[in-house]
């Protein structure tokens, strides 16, 4: 992974929206085009819900992930459709499924985690959790955990390559010892990495009794109102629907 | 006298490190389950998520349950859990038993002060009832999680609706529990072998 991914502020980041808007687009993404909540209503809506985020991606100049994405997606899509018309049976048609169904319905998730993520900085982020009220013993958790993500990802990838090389993984010597000699390494690095995360933190005073202060500028801009629009629709829908 | 007070007064707030112990812990449960989710997509092993994800989880877990001294720390981090289930496209329903379970959880291992280990393998399998709140849409609304699914094709669809008979809700239930259970032991017995050891405890 880039380094850009972890550090968002430095780069030249487009067009950009205010971290709230953000999170009501994951959340409407999430429900309506993953979750299915809605039905048929709604149904129309899911295709333009799954392309948002490659065009958030374009707007934001992550023209990289943006590209990469539609072509697993419209790859993921058109094997299905191909395994579906010519009626395939079996365990092969399975493995299609199974891999085609995750990427073409996670896909758009990922991808609008991906934006969130790469657009943000954890202190557009703390701030804007700070204007929505939430409480201080949920946004240090969260914020912490956003930036831990990576590092566990990347230790984790580390560990399964040399796992790997003694063949401890699927279809290796020692499959069995999998879940011990994968999960203790992790945990082990992880919890040293976290120590010295929670030094740092400490040492630029987070946790302090004084109130925190936050020099980002966020608010809600023309691009945050066409957004917003956007995403107000299915859920206009949806309770529509519920009161009737 | 007052002084005292203060102090034990402040002492029963969260800190800085418990809130920076919860993010790091939570990041590192989160990762595993998103590995383990994966396997859902083979029908069959969709109601294995209940079996495996309290199982594995466990190792993390109990490494978290022995940071935990104060009140609310369970509390937030399962919130935390069903929120990203949440955000990962489970529904709403894991971030409202994740409250819920949650604050249960928290308070039967306040009960034994975060030390006693029964109360803890308990407060671990009323934590993991969380995860069964991915499964309820599945019996709430059989047909409308279906009609959205069409699109993995008509074969995902039988396969799943054959898994997810009606009875089969109180069994993931208690998968969730007991599979609580056997995590916090296997957890448990991993703190001895090799955290305890390598001084991370």
């Amino acid at each position: 992974m880039e380094k850009a991914l972890y550090n968002p502020g430095k780069l030249d980041r487009g067009i950009l929206m205010d971290p709230r808007t953000k999170l009501l687009l994951l959340i409407t993404v999430t429900t309506f085009a993953l979750g299915g909540a809605g039905g048929r209503r709604c149904e129309n809506l899911v295709p333009v819900l799954c392309m948002a985020p490659f065009l958030l991606l374009f707007t934001a100049k992550r023209f990289k992930t943006a590209i990469i994405g539609i072509i697993l997606f419209w790859g993921s899509s058109t094997l299905l459709t191909f395994a579906n018309a010519h009626n395939m049976g079996g365990f092969l048609y399975y493995i299609i499924l199974g891999s085609c169904g995750v990427l073409g319905r996670f896909l758009p998730c990922i991808m609008m985690g991906r934006y969130l993520m790469e657009s943000t900085t954890v202190s557009e982020f703390t701030k804007a959790m700070k204007k929505l009220h939430v409480s201080d013993n949920i946004i240090i958790p969260l914020s912490v955990m956003f930036r831990f993500f990576p590092t566990v990802i990347d230790e984790a990838d580390s560990i399964s390559c040399a796992m790997k090389m003694r063949g401890i993984s699927i279809g290796g010597k020692h499959a069995s010892k999998m879940v011990e000699y994968r999960m203790v390494p992790l945990m082990t690095c992880c919890v040293n990495i976290g120590e010295e995360l929670s030094a740092a933190a400490l040492t630029r005073g987070l946790g302090g009794e004084v109130k925190r202060t936050n020099i980002c500028k966020i608010g809600f801009h023309v691009q945050d109102f066409i957004a917003i629009s956007l995403c107000l629709v299915p859920w206009i829908l949806l309770i529509v629907d519920v009161v009737k | 006298m007052d002084g005292v007070m203060t102090q034990k007064k402040t002492n029963e707030k969260l800190g800085g490190k418990d809130l920076i112990n919860i993010g790091i812990y939570a990041a590192i449960y989160c990762v595993i389950m998103t590995a383990v989710s994966m396997l859902g997509f083979i029908p069959i092993m969709m109601p294995m998520l209940s079996v495996l994800c309290p199982l594995i989880g466990g190792i993390t877990m109990m490494l978290f349950y022995t940071k935990v001294k104060k009140f609310g720390m369970i509390t937030i981090i399962t919130i935390i859990i069903g929120a990203y289930l949440w955000i990962t496209g489970m529904g709403y329903w894991p971030f409202v038993f994740g409250i819920v379970c949650g604050l249960a959880a928290d308070f039967v291992a306040k009960s034994g002060n975060y030390l006693s280990k029964k109360k803890t393998v308990l407060s671990h399998a009323i934590m993991n009832v969380t995860i069964f709140g991915c499964f309820l849409p599945l019996y709430l609304d059989i047909n409308g999680y279906f009609s959205s699914r069409t699109s993995f094709g008509s074969d995902y669809v039988e396969a799943l609706t054959r898994i997810f008979r009606p009875w089969t809700a109180p069994v993931i239930l208690a998968c969730c529990f007991v599979f609580g259970v056997l995590g916090a032991l296997l957890g448990m017995h991993f703190l001895k072998k090799h955290f305890e050891k390598a001084g991370i405890v």
